[in-house]
């Protein structure tokens, strides 16, 4: 019949609750909950003003935690939403299906480094602080040969500082360099 | 002034100073960042964010323009080359391209891809004039109510088609939104969120959350899954070689529908240049003399996708000039590069700065037109690019990031933020959320809740005023569609499982 919908289609097995998505309901509905608690601490404002500054952060804390519920309802009522996804321009994660595995120590040894080097990146200055960084990432990633180890991190920094200093004219922090550079 | 005495001085302002070298620099950057898998259009823009804080509002806007042409162009690169998409949207122009490629005409594969872009790029920017300039005069009569009503129906709409989740993408949306409320309230003085501390009074650094979000997640996401891709063979020696008149004849037509496409699926908010290519590519398929030849090395079926993806500027740009919604996430980096220059984006920009509105017609006239001479001249810079090895790129990027953050204001804080929400960009990917559209809550968060309290200030508290304007209440009411349809679609799955799976029965 015009219109049918083919039984592959809806007749397929139910899938497995899947718990994933029960977790990061339940993490939106304690996100919601802490949003809309921190947001009653909020002074209020001006009687011009009906809403005042509350409003909007109470009724964004209480839709995400909305989201959350809803979610955890269509997940155990219906296992999923419906697919919707409509690919926003450049949106879309590219090479998805071509990713590795999740490699948990590059993933943390990359925040950590990063973090370091933020840290350290007033103190120590952006000369000092840059060519460990990048060799730190070259080295957390892996697969990167000597001489690029050994290169990479100074030219990149280099290349950087100049295009930062004198092609922007950004004050970029020098650290314990400062008053020994000659500019 | 008239039309083109704006335009004309659009022009001027874009080509003052070292207006064009600029822009020629944005397309080179977007071409190689295009051609990087890894480096989207989106990621290409974003990490041109710190080298626009030297520029003046006009020339930062030209340039992420030319980035993002540049990119659309770009992807094509590898994509004809190695088989390999440096953007989701070029995908598409691989099935001629790389074809075109092994049968030794790889430089005509790529003239083609870069000649019909550009068509599509000038083509959509006189289409974008066109319908900005009219729907600016509607959207001027616009007051606060219509105003909190188009900024909540933009988000929604995006919300729900940027992700494989509806939830997930308006919960990523109201994310966005909370992110704006931190700082000081602007109406009352009042603090959120701010913990006490000093540095959060002025609130999120949107920049440095848009680099989280986009770039530096994605080079967490590079270093946590390395891939085992292999592509790094390039056919023949790479040229550009433009279509010769009977190739013109021959691709006129895939041209045309790639144009159109490109600029219809660009005008609706949320649909951009990667689905806009493959129904490109479909429909230049459906239309052509020759279908057989798609997949095999047509030339159409390289046309017909790099003019929809490089159309599809000029129709999202419609609903990012006209409404101060950003269609997608390369319109919304440039409405954010406009916050940077403490322009407030949103549907009265055209009334408030016309002379930037004009200037970035113009310079997006000419960054089409600078696509065709940087594109032959960059590409040998391409490839070298692509043979870099992935950990240097990874490493030199967030190098990049770390002190082109700080860069915007001299502050530590930027590129603590940017890791941050690098971090929490690639959760988001992970799980299933959107970070576009929380980038788009980011974007019209500002605008939305203080058009929604104006609102209600001037009605004296009185909600009804959403419902006695017809425009509002037509918005409001879309919203809601938008908001129901998930809903609609669910219950309609299941009755129609349920009628399916009854149907033996009753015949038994």
């Amino acid at each position: 019949m015009p219109g049918e919908v083919p039984l592959s289609e809806t007749a397929q097995p139910r899938r497995s609750l899947s718990y994933r998505e029960l977790v990061l309901a339940a993490f939106l509905v304690v996100s919601g909950g802490v949003v809309v608690a921190l947001s009653m601490e909020i002074t209020p404002g001006v009687q011009t003003d009906p809403l005042g500054p509350r409003f909007f952060p109470i009724a964004l804390g209480a839709g995400i935690a909305l989201c959350g519920l809803l979610l955890a309802a269509v997940e155990i009522l219906f296992r999923g939403e419906p697919s919707m996804a409509g690919p926003l321009s450049d949106a879309s994660p590219e090479g998805e299906e071509d990713a590795g595995p999740f490699s948990p120590a590059r993933f943390v040894g990359a925040i950590a480094a990063t973090a370091l080097y933020v840290a350290a990146f007033d103190a120590l200055g952006y000369l000092l602080a840059t060519p460990p960084y990048i060799a730190a990432i070259l080295l957390i990633h892996g697969g990167t040969r000597t001489r690029a180890l050994l290169i990479t991190p100074f030219v990149v920094t280099i290349a950087l500082y100049v295009t930062f200093r004198f092609g922007l004219l950004i004050p970029v922090p020098d650290g314990p360099l400062e008053g020994i550079l000659p500019w | 002034m008239g039309f083109f005495e704006h335009l004309l001085a659009g022009f001027a302002s874009a080509l003052s100073g070292y207006g064009i070298l600029i822009m020629a620099a944005g397309v080179a950057w977007g071409i190689i960042g295009g051609a990087i898998p890894g480096i989207s259009g989106a990621v290409a823009m974003a990490l041109a964010l710190p080298f626009t804080f030297a520029l003046d509002a006009p020339t930062a806007l030209v340039m992420l323009a030319g980035v993002w042409a540049g990119a659309n162009y770009g992807g094509s690169i590898p994509a004809i080359l190695m088989r390999m998409p440096g953007t989701p949207a070029s995908a598409p122009c691989l099935l001629d391209g790389y074809v075109l490629a092994q049968q030794g005409r790889a430089a005509k594969a790529l003239g083609v891809s870069l000649f019909c872009g550009t068509i599509g790029g000038l083509i959509s920017i006189v289409v974008l004039i066109a319908l900005v300039l009219p729907l600016g005069e509607i959207v001027v009569r616009f007051g606060s109510p219509e105003v909190f009503a188009l900024a909540l129906f933009g988000l929604t709409l995006i919300a729900g088609l940027s992700g494989p989740s509806f939830l997930k993408g308006i919960a990523s949306g109201f994310f966005g939104l909370l992110l704006t409320t931190v700082g000081l309230d602007t109406l009352t003085g009042s603090m959120r969120f701010t913990f006490g501390s000093a540095e959060l009074l002025t609130g999120i650094d949107t920049i440095s959350v848009m680099i989280g979000l986009f770039a530096v997640s994605e080079m967490f996401f590079l270093i946590a899954h390395p891939t085992r891709k292999a592509g790094e063979v390039v056919v023949g020696r790479a040229g550009t070689a433009f279509p010769n008149f009977r190739e013109l004849r021959e691709v006129g037509r895939a041209t045309f529908v790639g144009t159109i496409v490109g600029l219809v699926v660009g005008i609706m908010p949320g649909a951009g240049a990667t689905a806009s290519s493959f129904v490109a590519y479909n429909e230049a398929r459906r239309w052509s003399k020759r279908p057989e030849l798609f997949g095999k090395g047509s030339l159409e079926g390289v046309a017909a996708p790099e003019t929809a993806n490089n159309a599809v500027q000029g129709g999202d740009l419609v609903p990012t000039l006209a409404l101060g919604i950003p269609g997608s996430n390369s319109a919304a980096i440039m409405l954010a590069a406009l916050l940077l220059h403490g322009i407030m984006p949103g549907p009265f920009l055209l009334t408030k700065h016309p002379e930037l509105v004009f200037t970035l017609f113009a310079g997006l006239i000419i960054v089409n037109l600078l696509m065709i001479p940087v594109g032959i001249v960059i590409l040998r810079l391409c490839l070298l690019a692509l043979k870099l090895d992935p950990p240097v790129l990874i490493a030199s990027v967030l190098a990049l990031i770390v002190i082109g953050t700080y860069a915007g204001d001299l502050f530590v804080l930027n590129p603590v933020q940017a890791l941050i929400f690098g971090v929490v960009g690639y959760g988001m990917r992970i799980w299933g959320f959107s970070a576009a559209a929380t980038v788009l809550g980011i974007v019209l968060g500002v605008l939305a809740e203080s058009e929604l309290r104006r609102s209600l200030i001037i009605s004296h508290g009185e909600w009804s005023i959403f419902l006695t304007r017809p425009v509002c209440a037509v918005l409001l009411f879309l919203t809601l569609g938008v908001l129901l349809y998930p809903a609609f679609m669910t219950a309609l799955r299941h009755w129609r499982a349920r009628r399916v799976a009854a149907a033996p029965a009753a015949k038994s």
